[in-house]
């Protein structure tokens, strides 16, 4: 054989050998997470890897966003709604071997709350004044006042040994939880990798051998990765992805509506925003569905101030009159405001595909009504910085959304609320959104909410536009996977590899 | 080679890789949105103490020239510092990340070196012949075309028309000789391209260059082979303006792997540094650029150190 046909041969023997198959999957994430510490972390990256893959929780976020047992197997809820009381599963061990019980409950809900720590969670269980631990498999917490959201709020707080209680550091790089995945590497360029936890307490779960997230920014790779078997599923596509996946004959792209949103917000500390009927007008020159087909290839619905995943919460948004577009309307309303059009502004946007492509219609359709402004296409670093200092007229950005009304609109739109960049300051909504967290009968909250959402929708700070889909693209070998609207990646649990 | 010249040589280098240091140094910190703003995201739920205490943690609290002092310092020390993002020692991050790079440039080197000097050889014997026109024109296309668009086109290609090959991410040669090879042949051809272009068109003329001189026609006339006149005569004249171009070329290689990485998910340098950047890893940017340009530079050097002792007349 020439040395020409041996080097043609290996080549072609290299070419063609295919990937053999592994109970192991691969799922292709577009960055590295920012640490790994679940009390600390807030990326969404960081999120998806470690809740419920290698963190639990004392509850559970269902695929309806339905609240339902974790750790805690059952609780009791006292008469006056003040006293929870967890009893927890029995046989379950953390990652190093250890014994869970309620000390680790009770040192991981105390981290959360310690200064030192500094949790970004902490706000989820302020209203947590007491933590008693009964025996080592029940615990309870009392409240300072009825507080609705608890359970949901609970499910956000992942349970870590009790030795960690202190440590701010050791977490981030190594977590340790009782989930039905070990943490084995990370290689913060390339991949994380998680093996079985064989002593997971549910009988047969997880299936797979393990999981490895690779980290892969462009996204024309992870593409053509899924589609060459490289990688077994794609969380959190954007649409013009999965429209060109959809065709792929090994690739099954699931949608589900998310709960995360795009909004337009507004700065009600600057002019002419802080006049409500500045902000209505704006409303009024949006087309929220020509926004959907254009820049989202009409894969979404217009936007209420909450996620029509939350079926058990939302309000129809056609029901909102200011949803209706209406030039001369939101005209009127702008004269009546006493603002002069021509009116020049600047808006801030998100540096994302689908941020930047909503932005422009935006701009047009504010155009229609005299309101122009000028897109500021930011970098990341400089977006973030200003939406945190409330160094903006305008901006375009991309919201999470929560399971309960409560952690949403209670951060974003209470006066001095944690993430209420808006600066908005309404004696009606801090009312209701007090009453709305303390009411315990589901029918009477839902009336409260109604009325929030109502006045939020056409008068708020923020003109939610849309609930896009949320697109995962999953190889056709992964059996039972399904996405959930939160983006977690929850069911990995139940997903096994076809032969 | 006198000592003299080795001397000022090595003092040239150090003073490139210091103010390659300062300008890194400066350049990251210009980028607006600091690590503090990024590690936090959109996160407003923070105390401005957690922001302070971060800061320090950092050093980012302290005056810049401090800052730079305190690095400067560690590095003549051979402390790289530590990744604001894990923790780890930015060494550590490095050698984990180095070897993709370093194998990635050398294939490409090798390739592209390598196949140049027949392919500038062939253009240069069939000059004005349609296969030369074809080859030439090919060339011209390799310089212009981006190895980015080369690459994602090449993956969407094989992801096509062979299914099932195993185009993207990395693993070490000793753990998968095959898997290895494999993943390698996509990103080489597309960084290895513009070099093979460049190279063989130099070739190609230093050859002609060659061929027309009187000695050539000398070793026609005493019966000298085909072969042995391009290959003996012809390209060690040619060598010279080769070599220098392959260092320069090699130097070039390192910010084409950058891309080449970014698209074909292998964890080298490149992308090391890139996510850096995105996450203002002050530590991790400025020792990965570092390192990188110390490649560069030595690379340049041992060029020059080559050259010198091909052609004594350089250092005089």
């Amino acid at each position: 054989m020439t040395l020409r046909k041996l080097g043609l041969g290996l080549l072609a023997s290299t070419m063609l050998v295919g990937a053999a198959s592994a109970a192991t999957i691969d799922v292709a994430i577009d960055s590295s997470p920012a640490g790994l510490d679940p009390h600390l972390i807030t990326a969404f990256n960081s999120v998806v890897i470690v809740q419920s893959n290698i963190y639990e929780a004392l509850t559970a976020i269902d695929k309806d966003l339905a609240v339902v047992p974790g750790l805690a197997e059952s609780w009791e809820i006292s008469a006056d709604g003040l006293t929870y009381t967890f009893k927890l599963h029995d046989g379950v061990k953390f990652h190093d071997g250890t014994t869970f019980d309620a000390e680790d409950v009770a040192a991981s809900i105390r981290r959360v709350q310690s200064e030192a720590i500094a949790s970004p969670l902490a706000s989820r269980v302020t209203p947590i004044t007491g933590i008693e631990v009964i025996d080592p498999l029940t615990v309870a917490l009392t409240l300072n006042a009825p507080f609705a959201p608890i359970l949901s709020s609970l499910s956000g707080i992942a349970i870590v040994p009790a030795e960690v209680e202190s440590n701010a550091e050791s977490l981030q790089q190594v977590p340790v939880g009782t989930g039905p995945f070990k943490f084995v590497e990370w290689q913060p360029n390339g991949f994380i990798s998680l093996e079985k936890n064989p002593d997971y307490y549910v009988a047969g779960l997880p299936k797979l051998d393990g999981v490895k997230f690779s980290f892969v920014p462009e996204s024309a790779t992870r593409q053509v990765g899924i589609t060459s078997g490289e990688y077994d599923l794609l969380p959190g596509i954007d649409p013009a992805t999965a429209l060109q996946l959809q065709g792929q004959p090994n690739v099954t792209v699931q949608e589900t509506r998310d709960i995360a949103y795009t909004l337009l917000g507004m700065n009600v500390s600057r002019e002419p925003f802080g006049n409500p009927k500045v902000r209505e007008a704006v409303n009024m020159l949006l087309n929220r569905q020509e926004i959907i087909d254009a820049a989202l290839f009409g894969m979404g619905v217009p936007a209420g101030p909450l996620s029509p995943a939350l079926v058990n919460w939302a309000v129809d948004p056609s029901t909102y009159a200011c949803y209706t577009t209406n030039v001369d309307g939101a005209k009127a309303l702008l004269a009546e405001a006493g603002v002069t059009t021509p009116l020049k502004l600047k808006l801030n946007v998100l540096p994302r595909q689908d941020t930047r492509d909503i932005a422009q219609v935006v701009q047009q359709q504010l155009a229609a009504g005299g309101i122009e402004v000028e897109l500021i296409n930011q970098e990341i670093g400089q977006f973030v910085q200003d939406w945190r200092n409330s160094n903006f007229d305008l901006f375009v950005s991309a919201n999470g959304g929560s399971p309960d009304p409560d952690e949403y609109f209670y951060r974003t739109f209470y006066g001095g609320g944690s993430t209420n960049v808006f600066k908005y300051d309404d004696a009606e909504i801090d009312t209701w959104l007090d009453e709305g967290r303390s009411e315990t009968d589901p029918a009477a909250r839902k009336a409260i909410y109604d009325k929030v959402q109502a006045k939020l929708a056409c008068d708020g700070p923020a003109a939610h536009i849309a609930y896009g889909s949320l697109n995962t693209a999953v190889n056709n070998s992964v059996k039972d996977f399904v996405i959930f609207p939160n983006g977690r990646l929850t069911s990995l649990v139940n997903v096994s590899v076809a032969e | 080679m006198s000592h003299r010249y080795l001397i000022s040589r090595l003092v040239d280098l150090a003073i490139v890789l210091f103010g390659v240091s300062a300008i890194v140094f400066l350049m990251i910190r210009l980028i607006p949105g600091d690590a503090v703003a990024i590690m936090l995201g959109a996160n407003t739920e923070v105390t401005p103490e957690r922001i302070a205490e971060l800061e320090a943690r950092i050093g980012i609290d302290k005056p810049l020239l401090e800052q730079y002092g305190r690095w400067i310092w560690g590095v003549l020390q051979g402390d790289l510092g530590t990744s604001i993002w894990t923790g780890r020692p930015v060494t550590q991050e490095i050698a984990a990340n180095i070897w993709p790079t370093v194998e990635l440039t050398l294939l490409s080197i090798l390739v592209g070196a390598g196949l140049s000097i027949p392919l500038g050889a062939f253009m240069a014997e069939a000059r004005g012949k349609g296969a030369e026109v074809v080859v030439r024109i090919g060339a011209i296309a390799g310089l212009t075309i981006p190895s980015f668009w080369l690459g994602i086109v090449s993956i969407f290609l094989v992801s096509k028309f062979l299914p099932g090959v195993q185009a993207l991410g990395y693993v070490p040669f000793h753990q998968d000789p095959l898997g290895n090879l494999q993943r390698m042949i996509l990103p080489v051809i597309a960084l290895s391209l513009p070099m093979l272009a460049n190279l063989s068109r130099l070739v190609r003329s230093a050859m002609l260059d060659a061929l027309s001189q009187d000695y050539i026609r000398t070793a026609k006339a005493k019966g000298a082979g085909r072969r042995r006149i391009i290959y003996k005569h012809a390209l060690r004249n040619a060598l010279i303006p080769f070599i220098t171009s392959v260092g320069v070329s090699a130097g070039y290689l390192l910010g084409g792997a950058i891309v080449v990485e970014q698209v074909f998910a292998i964890p080298g340098l490149g992308r090391l540094v890139l996510g850096a950047i995105a996450e203002r890893n002050y530590p991790l940017v400025q020792a990965t650029i570092l390192v990188m340009t110390a490649a560069f530079v030595i690379v340049n050097f041992v060029v020059d150190m080559l050259y010198s002792v091909i052609d004594p007349r350089v250092t005089r």
